[in-house]
């Protein structure tokens, strides 16, 4: 029920659940905080807020105080609040004051000068004409949280926006406050990392320089930066970021706000990778001659290629797309293979028996937003702390805001929420379709049942036939429900998790090997070309971006290695074209939801590299198969001819009903290989690829994080 | 003076057995049962008429608080009584001596409150200094369960569960919702108000939060009615109180009397009179630690009760009254008081974190006298930025002292900034 | 030819030596103050007003040293002295070497091979030998 207010002499009406913070908002007026903050619980501890109501002995904390609780004048006019009243300065000019004391005021050394909230409110509630603190000030000894977050405790004034996000949203207990008084401080206890994939938002939140980023530590300032709206791809989330580069190198990657996506939330793999991207580059073509690599020109290598491709013939021949391209590589390699009448395509790297099939039965049907309108889910074969950090973040926040029932099929790991374990066997899988099992009374009580497939279960040799028993039981228990939003009623639960952020695009565009005919036998899949190749009836592979591939025992075929990094695929390679990361290119990229989103160039490719999609073109000219565009505008305009939902960026698919016959045709009906048990799609979460393995602190942190006991063991 | 018939508290001083058999022969535990028929509006109703204001030192009326408990108990949110037993305010030792020797007015008392609040379950949280206090609350409660007055099935026909907490030993947990949180397993920091406890305390449920004295003296209000107790004191500051006298006083105790009794005679009668005699006397303090002192020229007349305290700028807090005579240190007795305040301010909002610490260390220097005579004005504008503005009203607590000494010894402190500016430009 | 050549140079050229013009008013007008290190030779007129110098070298003002420099322009008025000692931070005076074998080359220019500090935009490439 909305109610009157009377803000800074403007009449609103505010809704009763709101804060009088937001209502201040609502109303215009800027209420200074540090504490508070949207997502996280109110904590009302800095007391920067206040806000005066007319009539009331004391100033107000706006940020705890809810409209409901403001009860209107005696005589029924609505309750008056001032914002910027002399009461409300002096009030906050005191709070401002208090904080100061204790801060060591070192902004010219300290990394959050320029955008730091309390340097900017200072400016609005400093006292700046005199100095009257004569005492010592505090100083606190530096807490260890690991590789990625610096401290300099004395510039801590404990609002605790660390703290709560530790146990709310990254649900990782690590962070908290030990001691009382002025001698409280922010620590983690045991002088351990903060253990969680979303440990880099503390510093976003932290309104002073108390947290900082690590390896960003005086690199740069704001102010030096140049801003680029682009999208995350370490995981197929598609996280919205903003790219800050100083002249042509990546400072730094933050977050930027999405609330259908990662709300303003980012995994460490992202936010870190930065160093990544200017370490290992591929900047010039190589050859390979007389058995050794050798940097040569574009015209070379192209030649090189092009007398390969003459004298192999197209079923000798296979192209593998790697987890970073974007779509209209994707898209100009699949043309040029299909020019050339080349089968054996795949972009499956590690094998998941997926695509081929419509659209809903390989995404994130639910929507990331949907996660959490569900009541029950099961997880099989999906560890989403790893695949897809932000994505768990949001599974807990459903968690803990409703009765969310989960179960897990899968090895057992923390998932920062109780999640019943199912075990690791296959077979549960038959029970769970056929009723036999409890939790498919959940799911079938449940009003809104999900289900979400992962890496772990899709990359197994018997993938298809655990495809096929998820779709049965999405069957059984009303996982697959009416068209529409869950806003309008509709319901889709049936969710495919991947991890690689070129997926999606790749299986739009049917980058997958070409079905058998009558003429033909079909065309390989990944396992298949490493099979061919090993045997020697494949000749001639070309990587675009491909590095987890286990190319050491492949046999000789001719390999052509376009990417960015140095990695496996490079090593292995008899002619390297350099391509550009994703900061370095406009790309479109859709993620799991398939929702398509647009990755923006930040800085140019470094030497000689070029973006994808040209090579491919220029390629193309040299071999005789000119691709029929010129500009990337071009290119674009045939994917979306093709595509149309390339078109719209931004937007994710609205359910549109079930088909029987899809869903009933899902997978392959077949006998599990129940010995093997369930494993993980993800064996390192800070090093699933190129870019990531270049980069020395996602090498730190997964040392330090994830193998720290094995480091010790090997120091004893 | 209160007549000895009128007492409530008629063991305070441990003469005679703290046990149930004792108990009873003082009129404990007497026709319960029957307090209990007259229905919880009822007791609300005579708690309300009596005028029995808080004795945890806010003085808010009790009667008003139960009555600020829903009517309609929703099943999945019981009711709570918790009863704070958390006595920390330095000076004040009035529950200690009820919690050791008449621990079954609290008990009888819980039981009342309960019904009257419609809660099944209370707590009593201890101060974790109370050793001995907790174990005699303990074998009370464990008496009474044993004779089936309290317990699930009992013979007042209300089930009723009472447990014992006993706390760490920390001041802040003795504000009433900083003990919820401490009760409820968390670290002890004050809650944000509102929601205040009566909708959203104990575990989320309607809870009141009491003191002992508030709750131990209640079955025997209902025994003899709103009347009787309404007549003992003033208006609006009525019925009988524990009294703490301590300091400098010839025979320090605890006493139940009348309030709105005079300073004075509270002092010569029962406490055998300021050493020295009484025109040996400097300050008092009225009411813990938490409240601004008064000089003897204000002693002189002073009522002891909330309304005349007040009207003197300081407060009748706990009543836990500190005599200090000529000898005192004045400005020390006060910045230990502060002390004490940064010592157990809990660190959660800024006024009170940084502004404890530096008021500490400016008294620390006034003290000595090694400041300016100006920084008397900025302690002053200190304590005022701290006041008012913090969660709890600890803030308001540690302010309080520092501003009666400022209000009413100024001449002193500046005395001594004088005597040190001299003294070092002797050297 | 080369007598006239030499002859040429000399009435006509004065980046090497002083010109004709100069040298005769020196003759009439110069009173001579001192010599520096150098061996530049200073004069000045009989009033003070106007001073200048005959090179010994290339006629290029930078060669003038510095403690000249302030006679030379009126800042002050006693010329240096010869006995004059230096301070123990203060360097040998250079003329401008732009142009020459010690001219000044910034770090990471290729003259003096092209290793510099590591900057922004700065990346490490992949080589296939490592």
């Amino acid at each position: 029920m909305p109610r009157k207010l009377i803000i800074d002499g403007k009449e609103i009406e505010a809704e009763d659940n709101l804060t009088l913070l937001q209502a201040c908002e609502q109303a215009g007026a800027e209420i200074p905080r540090f504490c508070y903050h949207e997502r996280l619980s109110v904590a009302g501890n800095c007391r920067m807020c206040l806000v005066e109501w007319v009539g009331a002995p004391k100033p107000q904390a706006s940020c705890s105080l809810q409209v409901k609780d403001i009860f209107p004048n005696k005589d029924g006019t609505p309750a008056r609040i001032n914002t910027d009243s002399p009461v409300v300065r002096k009030a906050r000019e005191g709070v401002m004051e208090f904080l100061l004391i204790n801060h060591p005021l070192d902004c010219p050394i300290c990394d959050q000068g320029g955008e730091c909230d309390l340097q900017d409110q200072a400016m609005g509630y400093g006292r700046a004409a005199f100095h009257r603190f004569h005492e010592n000030k505090r100083a606190v000894e530096d807490k260890y949280m690991g590789p990625l977050i610096k401290t300099q405790m004395t510039r801590c004034i404990q609002c605790t926006r660390c703290v709560r996000f530790a146990t709310e949203i990254a649900g990782v207990p690590d962070l908290g406050a030990t001691g009382r008084g002025e001698d409280m401080e922010i620590t983690t206890y045991l002088e351990k990392a903060f253990s969680s994939e979303l440990s880099g938002n503390v510093v976003d939140l932290c309104p002073v320089g108390a947290l900082t980023s690590k390896p960003y530590s005086y690199t740069s300032r704001p102010w030096e930066l140049k801003h680029t709206e682009s999208i995350d791809i370490m995981d197929a989330q598609g996280c919205n970021i903003r790219v800050d580069t100083r002249g042509r190198a990546v400072m730094r990657i933050l977050p930027r706000l999405n609330d259908d996506i990662n709300e303003e939330w980012l995994h460490d793999k992202g936010r870190h990778i930065w160093d990544g991207l200017g370490r290992q580059r591929l900047d010039r073509p190589y050859v390979r001659k007389n058995g050794k690599l050798v940097p040569a020109s574009w015209s070379d290598a192209f030649a090189v290629i092009a007398a390969r491709v003459k004298a192999t013939t197209p079923d000798r021949m296979a192209a593998i797309v790697g987890d970073l391209a974007a779509a209209e590589e994707i898209k100009a390699l699949k043309d040029l293979m299909t020019r050339l009448g080349v089968p054996h395509l795949d972009c499956r790297q590690d094998g998941a028996k997926i695509g081929g099939g419509p659209r809903p039965a390989y995404l994130f049907n639910t929507t990331i937003t949907g996660v959490e309108a569900a009541d029950a889910l099961l997880l099989i074969g999906c560890n989403p702390r790893w695949e897809a950090p932000v994505l768990n973040a949001r599974i807990r926040k459903a968690w803990l805001n409703g009765p969310l029932k989960i179960a897990s099929v899968g090895a057992p790991v923390d998932l920062t929420y109780p999640a019943e374990q199912l075990g690791t066997g296959v077979d549960v899988l038959n029970a769970l379709a056929d009723g036999s099992h409890p939790f498919a009374e959940v799911l079938r009580n449940a009003k809104r049942p999900m289900l979400i497939l992962g890496g772990g279960a899709l990359a197994r040799p018997d993938g298809a036939v655990i495809l096929h028993h998820a779709a049965r039981i999405a069957r059984e228990t009303g996982i697959i429900g009416p068209a529409g939003t869950p806003a309008e009623g509709g319901w889709i639960g049936f969710n495919v998790l991947h991890t690689a952020a070129s997926r999606v695009a790749a299986l739009d565009l049917g980058f997958l090997p070409a079905p058998a005919s009558e003429e033909s036998p079909g065309g390989r899949d990944v396992a298949g070309i490493v099979e061919g190749a090993q045997k020697g009836e494949i000749n001639f592979i070309y990587l675009l971006g491909a590095d987890e591939l286990p190319l050491e025992n492949m046999g000789r075929p001719f390999v052509v290695y376009q990417g960015s990094h140095g990695d496996t695929g490079a090593n292995y390679a008899d002619v390297i074209l350099p391509g550009a990361a994703f900061t370095e290119k406009d790309g479109l990229y859709a993620n799991f939801e398939g929702r398509v989103q647009e990755a923006q160039r930040a800085v140019f490719p470094p030497g000689e590299a070029r973006e994808d999609w040209a090579i491919l073109r220029a390629l193309s000219d040299v071999l005789g198969q000119k691709l029929p565009y010129d500009t990337l505008a071009d290119l674009r305009r045939a994917l979306v001819a093709d595509l149309p939902q390339y078109g719209r960026l931004g937007q994710v698919p609205v359910w549109e009903g079930a088909d029987p016959a899809v869903w009933n045709a899902l997978g392959t009906d077949g006998v599990f290989t129940a010995d093997v048990p369930m494993g993980q799609a993800i064996a390192d979460y800070y090093l699933t690829n190129p870019i990531a393995r270049a980069s020395k602190v996602m090498a730190d942190c997964s040392r330090e994080l994830l193998h720290s006991d094995e480091n010790k063991q090997a120091a004893e | 003076m209160l007549s000895d018939r009128d007492r409530i508290f008629t063991n305070l001083y441990g003469f005679e057995g703290a046990d149930l058999e004792s108990a009873r022969r003082r009129g404990n535990w007497d026709g319960t049962k029957k307090l209990l028929d007259l229905g919880p509006e009822a007791i609300v109703d005579i708690m309300k008429k009596s005028g029995l204001r808080g004795r945890g030192g806010a003085g808010f009326p009790t009667g008003l608080k139960w009555s600020f408990m829903p009517k309609q108990v929703d099943p999945a949110r019981p009711h709570y009584l918790v009863i704070n037993a958390d006595e920390s305010e330095p000076g004040t030792c009035k529950d200690r001596d009820i919690l050791r020797n008449d621990p079954h007015t609290l008990v009888e008392g819980a039981l009342v409150a309960s019904f009257a609040m419609r809660a099944h379950v209370a707590y009593i949280y201890v101060r974790g200094e109370f050793i001995r206090e907790r174990e005699a609350l303990q074998r009370a409660v464990d008496e009474a369960y044993a004779a089936r007055l309290i317990g699930k099935d009992n013979v007042h026909g209300w089930p009723f569960d009472l447990y014992v907490h006993h706390g760490a030993g920390a001041y802040i947990c003795g504000e009433e919702t900083a003990l919820l949180e401490s009760l409820e397993g968390k670290k002890g920091q004050p809650r944000l108000k509102p929601p205040f406890p009566a909708n959203m305390g104990l575990y989320g449920c309607p809870t009141t939060v009491n003191n002992v004295e508030s709750i131990a003296v209640a079955p025997t209000i209902l025994r003899r009615g709103a009347e009787w107790f309404a007549g003992i004191g003033r208006p609006n500051n009525t019925g009988t109180k524990v009294f703490c006298i301590s300091g400098h006083v010839n025979k320090p105790c605890n006493v139940e009397e009348a309030m709105g009794i005079p300073l004075k005679e509270l002092i010569e009668k029962h406490a055998g009179g300021v050493r020295g005699g009484w025109d040996n006397l400097l300050a008092v303090i009225p009411g813990g630690a938490s409240v601004p002192l008064i000089p003897k020229s204000v002693c002189d007349d002073i009522l002891m009760d909330f309304d005349s305290l007040k009207a003197a700028q300081t407060g009748l807090g706990t009543a836990a009254v500190i005599v200090m005579d000529k000898s005192t240190d004045i400005v020390k007795a006060i910045q230990r008081l502060s002390y004490f305040y940064k010592h157990e301010s809990c660190g959660q909002c800024t006024p009170c974190r940084e502004g404890t610490g530096w008021m500490w260390r400016v008294m620390t220097r006034l003290q000595q006298g090694r400041a300016a005579v100006d920084e008397i004005d900025l302690l002053q504008e200190v304590t005022k930025q701290v006041e008012g503005h913090t969660i709890c009203a600890l803030g308001d607590a540690a302010a309080w002292p520092i501003q009666g000494l400022i209000r009413h010894f100024r001449p002193e402190l500046e005395r001594r900034i004088r005597e040190y500016g001299a003294l070092k430009a002797a050297e | 030819m080369a007598s006239v050549w030499t002859y040429m140079k000399m009435v006509f050229g004065w980046w090497n030596h002083a010109t004709y013009g100069t040298l005769l008013y020196t003759a009439r007008k110069g009173v001579p103050v001192g010599t520096d290190s150098f061996g530049n030779r200073y004069y000045q007129t009989a009033d003070g007003k106007r001073r200048w110098v005959l090179y010994n070298g290339t006629v290029e003002g930078s060669r003038v040293p510095a403690e000249w420099h302030l006679w030379m322009h009126h800042t002050v008025d006693t010329p240096p002295a010869a006995d004059m000692t230096k301070k123990s931070w203060e360097q040998d005076f250079l003329p401008n070497l732009s142009g020459t074998e010690g001219a000044y080359h910034p770090k990471g220019s290729l003259v003096r091979g092209g290793v510099r500090a590591p900057a922004t935009g700065d990346y490490e490439s992949w080589s296939p030998n490592a």
